[in-house]
């Protein structure tokens, strides 16, 4: 029950920082004064929930996921860790980075008066969104390879 | 888009992503493809991605202030920036993907 509990959170806190994410993004498209405070703790709370599932996440891959890894290679589909996870787990970094770096262009450029200025924050935050449905889907498939493992044997 | 002056870390930390979402790919290739790149990875933090990920994160806040300091907001803009960003999660993508297409595989037939 552990292992599935680090799972889901790890899962949990992904779709929690793609959520704010969006609200950022949404938020930023209606920009005023009243928002300013809101937007940069949705930034703060977008990077740290990311840099969290990173941690849960990373624990359970480095704990974990050998057991899984081998019902996924020895089952109907292996791509499911050769290329999902593999790709996964390198492209995560890119969202990590992605995430930490919303907070600074935040912090940085309120009250986003300028239109560049609110699109390089709507760019960053449309890319977290984007790596973070990526993710998920990602994550979807490989726990579908472990049932097809399991399903084989 | 106009050319607005960027706020110094902005200018700093987006370059330093820029360098590093490159490096991600740069370092996959390099310890896949070098054995003994791959070993030292692992032994140095007892799994090569738990090492990938301490270099990348380290290489990224290290650059991001070195360039925060090198006065660069001067000759960027908060559009070029994002170009730049954008096109270099793509590069990097595509080579991260690119890598293990190989690996893409599927079995033809099923057994439920």
């Amino acid at each position: 029950m552990f292992i599935q509990g680090v799972m889901m959170t790890h899962v949990a806190l992904g779709v929690l920082g793609i959520m704010f994410a969006v609200a950022l993004f949404v938020d930023v498209l209606n920009v005023n004064k009243g928002n300013i405070e809101r937007l940069k703790k949705l930034s703060l709370a977008v990077a740290v929930l990311i840099v969290l599932a990173y941690l849960i996440g990373g624990y359970w891959y480095v704990v974990y996921y050998g057991h899984d890894r081998d019902i996924i290679k020895a089952g109907q589909w292996p791509w499911a860790h050769n290329f999902f996870m593999e790709v996964k787990e390198h492209i995560f970094f890119a969202m990590l980075l992605l995430s930490m770096y919303l907070p600074i262009v935040v912090y940085g450029n309120v009250p986003l008066t300028e239109k560049p200025k609110r699109s390089l924050v709507l760019g960053v935050s449309a890319l977290i969104v984007l790596f973070g449905l990526l993710m998920e889907g990602a994550g979807g498939i490989i726990s579908k390879g472990v049932t097809m493992g399991l399903i084989g044997r | 888009m106009k050319n607005i002056p960027m706020e110094k870390y902005t200018a700093g930390f987006g370059l330093s992503l820029v360098v590093t979402s490159l490096l991600n790919a740069v370092i996959l290739i390099v310890k896949e493809k070098n054995d003994s790149v791959m070993s030292a990875m692992k032994a140095a933090l007892g799994h090569h991605w738990t090492t990938h990920g301490a270099i990348v994160i380290i290489v990224f806040l290290l650059l991001g202030f070195i360039f925060s300091g090198m006065k660069i907001e001067t000759k960027l803009d908060s559009g070029k920036m994002l170009k730049y960003i954008i096109w270099a999660v793509i590069i990097s993508c595509v080579i991260i993907s690119g890598f293990f297409i190989p690996n893409l595989k599927f079995t033809g037939t099923m057994k439920y």
